[in-house]
C-alpha cells in the first residue's frame, strides 16, 4: 500500500500531496493561488525545494499548462536576513 | 560515523587542529574549520531540529545553504545554516524546538 | 570603487572574475560556502583518458589563479537581493550593500527534489549532499545508504561514495506519482541510459545502446532485465523497484520498496524492507537563477537546459544594461563549460568597460568557440539534447534582444 496522499511536498510548511492535490481541484488555481490558500512554498526556504513540485502538480491538474506558462516569480530576500539586516539598509 | 581519513584519490588527511562545542548542553569535539553539520554528523547526530509546530525530527537536506532543514540556534543567534556555519571553541549549538502556534490556535477556537 | 561583483565562487564565477581582472578590472567575487570553488569541491571522475578529474584540485588552482590577481574573495555572505538603479547594480548581503556597474550572477544549479513519503527523516539528503559531506567534509553520510533515482549525476556520485568506501546497498526508481513523473518510467530511464551508453553503468546496457533503439526492443529488454537488477560497479540498479516509503522513527532505518511493470505501475503484494541508515534522492539539477529573476531579467523555459533560464547570448550578457550570466545558471552542463562560460563573460563584461587590448573581439570569438569545443568533448553531459537547448537561446536572444550592430553585421 502507498501512502502518496500523506506525503509531505513543502517540507517547511508540511503540506502534503493530498492538500495541495485537493486544493488544485477544488479551486482550479494558478501556482501562485495553490501557495498562498495552502502556504506550500511560503515557508523558510522560500520554495527552493518544492517550487518545481507546485509546478508539476499545477500541470498535472491543468491539461492545457506547459511548463513554460508557469512564469518564475520570485522575491527578495531570496536568503533568510535578519530584520536588522534589511532595516540597515538606506 | 566515521571520518574519511584516507582516501584513494584525495590522500590522508593531515593532522588537524580540534575544537570542542556544545550541542543542546553536550560537549562534542570538532576539527577546526569543519561545519557544524559535519562535526557533529562526524559524532552520531543526525538530528539537529524537530520542525516548529509538528514536531517531526528533521536534518541536513541539501547541505549547501539552499534548504534551511538544518537551521540551529548558534550563540544565540537562531536560524543560522549548520551547513555553512564552521565550528569555532566554546561555540554554543542549540537544536530548533517545537513552538506553541498561539495564532492558529486562536483561529482554530473561533 | 570596484568595477565587477561576481555573485558565485564556483568554476564560472571564477574563471569570469580572473578573465576581468586580467583586463585590469577591479573585482569582488562574493559566496555563501566557506571556501571558494562552488561544486567543482567534491568532484571526482576518471577521465576517457584515464586521469582523474580532481573538482578540488581544479578549484585551488583558479583560487590561485585569481588570487595573484588581486581578486578579492569573500566568502561566507550570502546575496539576498539585487536591485539596478541608474547604470549600477545594488548587490543586497547580509553583511550590507555592495555597489558596481557590472554585475556576473554565477549561482549554478539546485537539485530536483523527488518527495518520497518520509523523506523529511533525518538521514535522508539530496544526491548532492552526500557528496559534500563525503568529498569536501570528509565524514561517512552512512554505514548502507539506498540511493532513489537514476540519472548520470547519481551514477558519478555513486562512484564518489564507493572510492570513499561507503556502501550503496542499491539503486531504485521513485515511486511513480505526477511529480516523479519519467524518474519512475524504467522504459524512461533506460532510454535515457542508452543515450549515455559510453559511460552507460553495465555491460548490459552497454550492448544495447546499439541495437536497442527500437521500442519494442527496449521493452523486451526491460521484461527481461533482472529482477534484482544489474551491478553498476556492485551495487544493483534495479529499474523495476520503486521505494514507496522511507521508514524510521528519529532518523531512516530503512526503505519500503515495491516491484514495478515496465511502465513504473506498482505490483501489489511485491512490498519488501531493505535496511539502510541513509538515503540519496537523486532528482537531478536544475538552474538556480532567482537573483536574476528578482533582478528583473526575462526567462524562457528550456528543457534541455533544465528548466527557467535567464535569457542571454552567446557571449554572456543578459537584456538588462551590466548584468552577465554564466555557468549552470545558464543550463546544466559540467564544471569544465562553467569555466569556459565564465571565460566569455568576463570578456564580454572586459570589451563593455571598454578595457583589454585591440583583440579583445578576437580573443571573445575564441573564447565562445572554446565553449563548443569543450562540449564536443565532455565526458559527461547530463542532457544529450544540450545543443538543442543552446540553439533554442540563440535564436531567441537573436530574435529579441540582439542589438543593432549584430544585425547589421547579419545583413553585412
Amino acid at each position: 500500500m502507498t501512502n502518496i496522499e500523506n506525503m509531505i511536498i513543502c517540507r517547511c510548511e508540511e503540506v502534503t500531496y493530498g492538500q495541495l492535490l485537493s486544493t488544485a481541484n477544488e479551486h482550479k488555481c494558478s501556482a501562485r493561488e495553490l501557495k498562498l490558500r495552502t502556504r506550500a512554498g511560503m515557508g523558510f526556504c522560500g520554495g527552493r525545494t518544492c517550487r518545481v513540485s507546485i509546478d508539476k502538480m499545477i500541470e498535472h491538474v491543468k491539461p492545457n499548462i506547459t511548463p513554460g506558462d508557469i512564469p518564475l516569480k520570485y522575491q527578495p530576500p531570496v536568503r533568510p536576513v535578519t530584520f536588522g539586516t534589511v532595516g540597515e539598509i538606506k | 560515523m566515521s571520518r574519511i581519513l584516507d582516501h584513494p584519490v584525495f590522500g590522508k588527511i593531515h593532522e588537524r587542529e580540534l575544537v570542542s562545542f556544545q550541542f543542546d548542553e553536550k560537549t562534542y569535539q570538532a576539527y577546526k574549520d569543519e561545519t557544524i553539520a559535519a562535526a557533529l554528523l562526524a559524532n552520531g547526530v543526525r538530528k539537529l531540529r524537530v520542525h516548529e509546530e509538528s514536531g517531526t525530527p528533521r536534518g541536513i537536506y541539501c547541505n549547501i545553504g539552499h534548504c534551511m532543514e538544518c537551521r540551529v540556534t548558534v550563540n544565540g543567534q537562531a536560524n543560522t545554516r549548520a551547513c555553512l556555519t564552521v565550528v569555532e571553541q566554546g561555540m554554543i549549538v542549540e537544536s530548533g524546538k517545537q513552538l506553541p502556534n498561539i495564532i492558529k490556535r486562536m483561529v482554530e477556537q473561533r | 570603487m570596484r568595477d565587477v561583483i561576481v555573485i558565485g565562487a564556483g568554476p564560472a564565477g571564477l574563471a569570469g572574475a580572473i578573465s576581468c581582472a586580467a583586463n585590469g578590472l577591479l573585482v569582488t567575487v562574493l559566496d555563501e560556502f566557506m571556501k571558494p570553488g562552488g561544486r567543482l569541491l567534491g568532484q571526482l571522475h576518471q577521465e576517457p583518458s584515464g586521469e582523474w578529474w580532481n573538482g578540488i584540485k581544479e578549484a585551488e588552482r583558479l583560487h590561485q589563479e585569481a588570487n595573484k590577481l588581486a581578486v578579492d574573495i569573500r566568502c561566507g555572505i550570502s546575496v539576498y537581493n539585487l536591485e539596478q538603479e541608474g547604470h549600477h547594480w545594488h548587490v543586497h548581503t547580509n553583511t550590507g550593500r555592495l555597489t558596481a556597474r557590472f554585475v556576473l550572477v554565477a549561482t549554478g544549479a539546485a537539485e530536483y527534489p523527488i518527495p518520497v513519503p518520509g523523506w523529511t527523516l533525518p538521514g535522508v539528503m539530496s544526491i548532492g549532499a552526500a557528496q559534500v559531506m563525503t568529498n569536501v567534509h570528509r565524514v561517512q553520510v552512512g554505514k548502507k545508504g539506498i540511493i532513489i533515482g537514476a540519472n548520470i549525476l547519481a551514477f558519478a556520485i555513486l562512484n564518489e561514495l564507493q572510492l570513499a568506501g561507503i556502501n550503496i546497498d542499491r539503486i531504485v526508481l521513485p515511486e511513480k506519482t505526477p511529480i516523479s513523473g519519467k524518474a519512475a518510467e524504467p522504459e524512461e530511464i533506460m532510454k535515457s541510459l542508452l543515450q549515455a551508453a559510453h559511460l552507460a553503468p553495465s555491460p548490459l546496457l552497454r550492448f544495447g545502446g546499439r541495437f536497442m533503439k527500437h521500442d519494442w526492443i527496449r521493452k523486451l529488454g526491460l521484461t527481461f532485465f533482472p529482477k534484482n537488477g544489474v551491478k553498476v560497479n556492485g551495487t544493483p540498479l534495479q529499474l523495476r523497484k520503486a521505494a514507496v516509503e522511507i521508514i524510521g522513527k528519529d532518523q531512516v532505518e530503512g526503505v519500503r520498496v515495491a516491484d514495478t511493470d515496465v511502465n513504473g505501475m506498482i505490483i501489489p503484494g511485491s512490498e519488501t524492507i531493505y535496511e539502510a541508515d541513509f538515503v540519496c534522492i537523486a532528482g537531478g539539477l536544475y538552474p538556480l537563477a532567482e537573483l536574476a529573476a528578482v533582478a528583473g531579467c526575462p526567462f524562457q523555459y528550456v528543457p534541455e537546459l533544465g528548466g527557467h533560464v535567464p535569457c542571454h547570448s552567446e557571449i554572456m550578457e543578459t537584456p538588462l544594461e551590466g548584468l552577465f550570466v554564466a555557468g549552470n545558471i545558464t543550463g546544466i552542463e559540467s564544471g569544465k563549460i562553467a569555466m569556459a562560460q565564465g571565460n566569455v563573460a568576463g570578456l564580454s563584461i572586459a570589451k563593455q568597460a571598454g578595457k583589454g587590448t585591440g583583440t579583445i573581439d578576437q580573443q571573445l570569438q575564441q573564447a565562445v568557440q572554446n565553449i563548443r569545443n569543450v562540449r564536443q568533448n565532455a565526458a559527461i553531459q547530463f542532457n544529450p539534447e544540450i545543443d538543442k537547448g543552446r540553439k533554442k537561446m540563440k535564436e531567441l536572444w537573436k530574435e529579441h534582444y540582439a542589438k543593432g550592430d549584430e544585425k547589421f553585421h547579419k545583413i553585412g
